[in-house]
Formats: structure tokens, C-alpha cells, sequence
């Protein structure tokens, strides 16, 4: 009896003792995660912002004077305040004078301006062509001036890391310093670089720790996710269909996009001073134009050919700040055909082309070969096209042979940029037919060129903002294609991408073109959930 | 010793001219290739570009130019030791290479001592047991293994070893997430093993098939069948007979494998993910990066031509009959 008492009070002892040291390892087991793996795409050259380092997104390691939010509006990061003078060539920009260096050296408006002329002398991806000077009047005072008014100067200021005057080197780019919300720590090149949380970040230490990038192509990248090696990868439209267990798939909403242009200009025997011809009597009908716009079913064509990784385009510039949403158009295949026929298309000859005055509705479309992307999307929207009797012959050329047959023919092209200029470039007359791909359709307007000019030279973002949108689309012209409809737009790719079930990444700004890296700038937005 | 000096000599000059030839046709290659580095260069930045900037990025890449003058320019800063700077990273293309070339030497140095192993120990297993079952199975294999491209190949071992049994890691040279001070040579060694192992596969195939034939033949020889009339035992015969004659094919393709090596770890590179020269050599092509591309198919012939240099000294060693024909 006593025996087996004691003993049982043994055993329950025992097992209390058990059932605590349960308790006590259970912590354990729930500990937040603070570090995370993310595989990209293509790895960056350097890490200098005054050669290209997070151009058109946000440096990570350093910071900017002014921010983008995730709606894509400014906010001010290094900067407290600044002034912009009246004719627009002088702006003044006040620094906050808490912030310091990882390396323990204070942040001053001479780094601002050191970072601004290095930037512009290294004829790198940083466009300061029209900057004059950058001078640190004090500390905390930097005077900045420039040729002429320039309004997305802001959004270059935004992408422009500054970067410590006094630890400036030719190895800077492999080793930086800076005072964004992560500290550089090592980067083996073609495999990782590691960065950890600044915990010393003016606006709050953030909540991953520790983060290592590493450089995958998209299929590898899909492998190491289903071995469960990373927690987050950049993919494709073609690879984001696969389910892993333990992963799903976001969908970031792009504005890179794809669509094609169309000559604007009748064929007259003219050639550029490269010799390639210009102009093409069937797509100079505005109504050839409009109809193929109206014919093509825009969220079928990313449905079928993007499996659902992509939104309908209808510019060069969807969900911007600087978007005119009236641009929009719905697929109307009957008002498609009655722009044709009140304009005398008929199909007389019973061969399903329509034709006018003895000519067809034939035109080719050339892509990049290799561009399995641009090849789909052209396919798939002349077959949608052919509904309405025009023909397009979709054929992959080589870039040289585009440069030779752009003026004169349909190009499947893609733009999207983080900086409202991109308008600018595609649309001025002065642009016209030149060799850069932006307006090798011809489009030339006067009323365009006015409110172009209008938002870049603009003195606030709202006035600049206004006339990008009016020059999209105004009540009764412009580039939209219920205007002059120089570009029939046709997809937003959507950037896929793996992420490990339990993390947040925040909440992503539309990205631009590129490869991952627009992924990681709001990385300190991250989070494991509890 | 004389020969050796006039060998390196003679080796010397065709090496020179070889080099030169192949930096005036991959000059020739690059600059009418369908890619227009700025244009390229412009598109990876994902923000519009004015024309003063494209000027400016232009005369940066040096492609207004005419091609003979950039070509020169080039070839009298390389004469100075100047391999020039890469257009796309912004450094000098000798650190490039070496930084790459260290992990790469490893890559194909162990796949080549893999190869060279499998492939000869597999031709005398087939050469000895020639046409019967073990021979015409692993025959089947070889030809397989030869046909197949070294991408996909690599891409099933990846599925199966790395995925699928978890046995090996996804790629890289080392762990992730851990600095570089930290990883041990075992942890290298480690994520070797599957990236190696890939690019030895394509070429045993073939020492292996060569190996196996000259075997067959050497024991179809009446030498062969006099010493087993001696009453010699089958190893002793291969031993005796057989080793020293069916070497030199196998040296031949080892030695001539470089080249395809070279070719391979540009594949097996980018499928795991390991970082060497062949991962490097397809950025520089895509982007049109004619320093750096220069720069690393220089290295790569020069590369080959010592191999075979060295398979050439090797004969000699080998076969004292070479080295009398050559005196």
C-alpha cells in the first residue's frame, strides 16, 4: 500500500515534471522568424546608387531625400523640407540632421551634393543631364540647380541613394555604406549578397533581421522553392502556375507592358537617314488603328497566354499616379467593324481581308526573336484581329532588322517605368522616327507636344501629373486609343512570385520593368507572422 | 630537356597567333551580333532615357566608333597588360576572371578527374567483357549519356537529388544565408558533388566507348593470344598488355575534353547556380559586353591550348616511340 502510493506519487511527480519541461521548450518551437531568403532573377551590378544601383526602386542600403509610397506618392525620407523657386531651376532642400552613416559619421548636405555631381559625372543610368550644380550651403542646407525646369527631377531624387562623401571609393559599389534601414555585409558575386537590419534606421529598426538575396534563374529558383530552400523567388507567368505546398503565389501588379506600335504615317517612299522606309498606307487610317484597339479581348489574351499573370493594358503607364483612367476601352468587335465600314472597308473579294480603293488590310507585326512572351501575345491578338478582316503576319526578327523595318511596320514592343518622362519620350514629335524604339511610329501632335511639355516642365507634381493625363486623353485627342490610337496596348505582365506561406511582404508598389530587384525596396515593410 | 624548350617554343608562336585569331573573330562575332548593348543596357535600367542621357551612355559604351579602331584600341591596351574594364559590372575584366575562374578551376577540375576515373575504369569493364550482357547494357548507357544535353541532364539530377531526396543542395558554391569566412572546405566540397558530377557524365561517355574498343582490339591481337597461350591470367594481360597501349586515346580525349568542359560549365553553371566563368561568359554575351566576352574566351583558348600542350608532353612520357619520331 505505501509502497504503491509512493510510488504513484513518483510517477505523477514525474510526469508533472514532464508536462513542464514541455511547457518551458514550447517558446522555443513559436520563436519569430526574423531572417528571410529571397531568390531574384538577375543580380545587380553594383551597389552604387551613383552608378545605377536602385534606379527606379529604393537603394535598401542607403537612403533617398524623398520616397516613394506604395501608392506611389513622394514623402519625404532625408529631407525635412524643400523649396522649389519660381522660374523652377533652383530647388532648396533642408536635411534632417538625426541621421548618420552605419559606419557612426553624421549624414550632411555635402554628401547630398558630393552623391548628386558623382552621379552625373558617371554617365551611368542616372539622368542628370539637366542638373547645373549641387552645393551644401551648410549641414543641413543643399541648393540644387538646374538648366531647365524639370519635374520628375523628384522621381530621380527618389531612386538616388546618397552615399557618404568621406567613404567614397572605386570599391564603394562592392562595399557600401549608407543609412537606409539595411547594413551592407557581404556579397559573393553570382551567389548572395547579405545585408542585416540597421538598427540604428531613423524611421524604426525593421522586423526581418536578416536577409540574404541570391541569384537564381527562374527555374532554379522554382526547384529551390519546392526543396523549400528560399522563402521568397521571383518566376514566370509560365512557372507560377506549378503549386508548391507551403507556398503560395503573389501576383504584383506591373506596369510592365506589351503592346504594339502602329505607323501613323501614309507611305509615301520616304526613308530615314538609316535608308529604312517610312510609313504604311493601311495602319495611317486612324479607323485601321482604332479597330484593331476595339477588336483585341485584352483579358482573354492574358487569361489564355499569360495563365491569369497579367492585366489588360491601355497604356503605357496603368495605375500610375499619372494615369488618365479614362483611357480604358471595352472589347467591342461590332464597333470595330462599323469604324471599317463607315469608312468604306468592304470585303469585296470574299477572301475574309477587307480591303478599300484596291487595298488590303495587310500588315506584318515584328517581335525580337526569342521573346517567347511578345511572340504569344502577337499570335494570339491576330488571331483575335482577324475577326474583323484585317490580316496580321506575325514574324521574329533580329533587333537590327526591327531598327530597319520600325517606321514601316507593326512592332510588338514593352515599356513601363516607376518615372512618369517615359511618356514624354514615346509621344514628342521631336521623338519622332529617331533610332531609340520610343516613337518609331511617326506620331507627331501639337496638342500633344503642348501638354507634354507642359508636365516637364511643371512646378508641382499635381500640374505635372494633370497634363500627363491630358495628353493620354483630354475630350477630344490624344494617344489613347479612342484618340490617335499610335499604340494599341495590349498587356500588363504581372511580376509572380513564390512567397512562403507566413510572410508578408508588404504592401508592393506597382513595379517597373526588371528582374526581381523592384521585389526588395520596400523590405523593410516585411514581416513573419506570429 | 631540349625537346621540352623547343615544344614550349613552337607551342609558344602557334598559341600567339591562335590567340589573336580568335580575338579577331569573336570581335567580328560581337560586333555583328543582333544585340545592341545599349539598347539592352537601356532596357535593364526600366526608366525612360533621354536623348542627351543615351548620348551620354552611348559614348560610354564607345559604340560610335568604327569597329577596326575600337578593335585596336583594345588589342594595344591588352599588349600593355590591359584586359580593360567590363561595360555591364564596371571593373576590371582581369578581376572578374580570377575571381570567377577559382570556382570554375575547382567545378571542372573535379568533374575532369571524375570523368577520366569512371571513363576508363567503365572501358576496360567493357573491353574485357566485350559484347556480352554487362558490356552491351552499359554500351546503351554511354550512348545515352553522349546524346544528351548537359542542361536537361543537369536538370534531373537537380530534380531527383536536390528535390526530390533532399540529399544534395539546389546550387551555389556554399550554403546560403552563411558569410564567407565561415564556409568550410567540406561545405564547398559538398556543393560540388552534383555540379561536378553533371558535367563529368558528358564526357566519360566517350573515353569510356574509345577505351572499350581499343581494348577489344588490343586483346584481338596475336601478341595477346601468345601470352595467354603462356598461360598469363587476364589481369596480368591487361596489366602487361593492355594498359600502356589503350592509354593513349583515353589521354587524347581527356586532354581534348577541356575544350568541352569549358563549354559544359557554362550549362551546368547556370543550372546550379554556381558561380564561375561559364555563368559569367552568357551575362557578358546577353549584354553584349565585348570586354569582358573578349576577355574570357581569350582566357578560355588559352585555357585549351595548354591542355592540349600538355597532352602532347604527356605522349611522349607515355609512348617512348613519340618521342623518338619527334627527336
Amino acid at each position: 500500500m505505501n509502497i504503491t502510493k509512493k510510488l504513484t506519487a513518483l510517477f505523477l511527480s514525474a510526469a508533472i515534471c514532464l508536462s513542464l519541461a514541455a511547457c518551458g521548450g514550447s517558446p522555443g518551437e513559436t520563436e519569430v522568424k526574423d531572417s528571410v531568403v529571397i531568390a531574384i532573377g538577375s543580380e545587380p551590378e553594383t551597389l552604387d546608387p551613383t552608378q545605377g544601383w536602385g534606379h527606379g526602386n529604393a537603394p535598401i542600403v542607403q537612403s533617398t531625400l524623398v520616397r516613394y509610397n506604395s501608392e506611389l506618392i513622394f514623402e519625404n525620407d532625408l529631407a525635412a523640407d524643400y523649396t522649389l523657386s519660381d522660374d523652377g531651376l533652383t530647388w532648396t532642400f533642408t536635411i534632417r540632421d538625426d541621421v548618420i552613416f552605419t559606419d557612426g559619421e553624421k549624414l550632411t548636405a555635402s554628401d547630398v551634393a558630393f552623391t548628386l555631381e558623382t552621379a552625373k559625372a558617371a554617365q551611368g543610368s542616372v539622368d542628370l543631364t539637366y542638373m547645373e550644380s549641387a552645393v551644401a550651403q551648410d549641414d543641413t542646407t543643399v541648393v540644387i540647380t538646374l538648366s531647365k525646369p524639370t519635374s520628375v527631377f523628384l522621381n530621380t531624387l527618389a531612386s538616388v541613394g546618397i552615399v557618404p562623401e568621406h567613404a567614397y571609393n572605386d570599391d564603394y559599389g562592392r562595399n557600401p555604406i549608407g543609412s537606409g534601414p539595411y547594413k551592407f555585409v557581404e556579397w559573393r558575386p553570382q551567389e548572395q549578397i547579405v545585408f542585416t537590419a540597421n538598427e540604428d534606421y531613423y524611421d524604426g529598426a525593421p522586423a526581418i533581421k536578416n536577409v540574404t538575396v541570391v541569384f537564381m534563374s527562374e527555374d532554379a529558383a522554382l526547384a529551390a522553392v519546392q526543396a523549400g530552400q528560399v522563402d521568397v523567388a521571383y518566376s514566370t507567368a509560365t512557372l507560377g502556375t506549378t503549386e508548391v505546398d507551403g507556398y503560395h503565389v503573389e501576383a504584383i501588379t506591373s506596369a510592365d507592358n506589351r503592346g504594339f506600335t502602329l505607323p501613323v504615317l501614309p507611305d509615301e517612299g520616304k526613308t530615314a537617314e538609316s535608308g529604312a522606309p517610312i510609313g504604311n498606307n493601311v495602319t495611317c487610317n486612324i479607323e485601321i488603328r482604332q479597330a484593331i484597339a476595339y477588336a483585341i479581348d485584352r483579358q482573354q489574351i492574358a487569361d489564355v497566354v499569360l495563365n491569369g499573370f497579367g492585366r489588360p493594358a491601355y497604356s503605357e503607364n496603368d495605375g500610375m499616379p499619372w494615369n488618365n483612367p479614362e483611357v480604358m476601352i471595352e472589347t467591342d468587335v461590332e464597333y470595330a467593324k462599323k469604324l471599317l465600314a463607315d469608312a468604306g472597308w468592304v470585303d469585296a473579294d470574299g477572301d475574309g481581308i477587307i480591303e478599300k480603293d484596291g487595298l488590303k488590310a495587310e500588315i506584318n507585326c515584328i517581335y525580337p526573336s526569342g521573346d517567347s512572351v511578345r511572340q504569344a501575345v502577337a499570335m494570339a491578338a491576330a488571331e483575335q484581329v482577324k475577326e474583323i478582316g484585317i490580316r496580321i503576319d506575325v514574324e521574329g526578327v533580329s533587333w537590327d532588322e526591327i531598327m530597319q523595318r520600325m517606321f514601316s511596320e507593326a512592332v510588338m514592343m514593352g515599356w513601363g517605368s516607376a518615372i512618369p518622362n517615359e511618356t514624354y519620350y514615346l509621344y514628342r514629335s521631336e521623338g519622332a522616327l529617331l533610332d531609340d524604339f520610343y516613337n518609331p511610329e511617326g506620331y507627331m501632335n501639337d496638342v500633344t507636344d503642348g501638354y507634354l511639355n507642359a508636365a516637364m516642365e511643371a512646378l508641382t507634381v499635381e500640374g505635372a501629373n494633370e497634363n500627363w493625363r491630358k495628353a493620354q486623353w483630354d475630350g477630344t485627342t490624344g494617344t489613347a486609343m479612342q484618340g490617335e490610337c499610335p499604340w494599341v496596348w495590349i498587356v500588363n505582365l504581372d511580376h509572380v512570385t513564390y512567397v512562403r506561406d507566413g510572410l508578408s511582404i508588404g504592401s508592393q508598389p506597382v513595379h517597373g520593368h526588371g528582374h526581381g530587384l523592384p521585389l526588395i525596396q520596400n523590405l523593410q515593410d516585411w514581416a513573419w507572422e506570429k | 630537356m631540349k625537346r621540352i624548350i623547343r615544344i614550349f617554343f613552337t607551342y609558344g608562336i602557334k598559341i600567339l597567333s591562335l590567340l589573336l585569331a580568335v580575338s579577331i573573330i569573336s570581335f567580328v562575332l560581337i560586333t555583328v551580333s543582333p544585340i545592341d548593348p545599349v539598347q539592352q543596357y537601356i532596357l535593364s535600367l526600366g526608366t525612360a532615357v533621354s536623348p542627351e542621357q543615351r548620348a551620354e551612355i552611348e559614348n560610354y559604351w564607345g559604340v560610335n566608333e568604327p569597329p577596326a579602331e575600337r578593335y585596336f584600341s583594345w588589342l594595344s591596351e591588352l599588349l600593355r597588360g590591359n584586359l580593360g574594364e567590363s561595360a555591364v559590372y564596371r571593373r576590371p575584366v582581369a578581376d572578374i576572371i580570377g575571381e570567377r575562374f577559382v570556382n570554375s578551376l575547382a567545378l571542372m577540375l573535379c568533374a575532369w578527374v571524375l570523368s577520366a576515373i569512371i571513363g576508363f575504369g567503365l572501358g576496360c569493364f567493357m573491353g574485357m567483357h566485350k559484347d556480352r550482357l554487362p558490356d552491351r547494357v552499359l554500351k546503351k548507357i554511354c550512348y545515352i549519356l553522349s546524346s544528351v544535353p548537359t542542361f536537361w541532364l543537369g536538370l534531373v539530377i537537380l530534380l531527383v537529388f536536390a528535390v526530390g531526396l533532399k540529399w544534395f543542395p539546389i546550387g551555389f558554391s556554399s550554403p546560403i544565408g552563411v558569410l564567407g569566412g565561415d564556409v568550410t572546405i567540406w561545405q564547398k566540397l559538398y556543393h560540388l558533388v552534383l555540379p561536378s558530377f553533371t558535367l563529368s557524365l558528358m564526357s566519360f561517355a566517350n573515353i569510356a566507348l574509345h577505351t572499350r574498343q581499343k581494348l577489344a582490339d588490343v586483346l584481338n591481337s596475336e601478341y595477346v593470344l601468345f601470352a595467354k597461350a603462356r598461360g598469363e591470367g587476364k589481369w596480368t594481360i591487361l596489366r602487361r598488355h593492355g594498359l600502356r597501349n589503350i592509354m593513349l586515346p583515353a589521354l587524347t580525349l581527356q586532354f581534348a575534353s577541356f575544350a568541352e568542359l569549358f563549354g559544359g560549365s557554362v550549362m551546368a553553371e547556370n543550372v546550379f547556380s554556381y558561380p564561375g566563368l561559364g555563368s559569367a561568359v552568357s551575362a557578358a554575351g546577353l549584354n553584349s559586353d565585348v570586354p569582358l566576352l573578349l576577355g574570357i574566351t581569350l582566357f578560355s583558348a588559352l585555357f585549351v591550348c595548354v591542355g592540349n600542350m600538355l597532352a602532347n608532353l604527356l605522349y611522349g612520357v607515355i609512348d617512348p616511340q613519340i618521342q623518338e619520331v619527334g627527336e
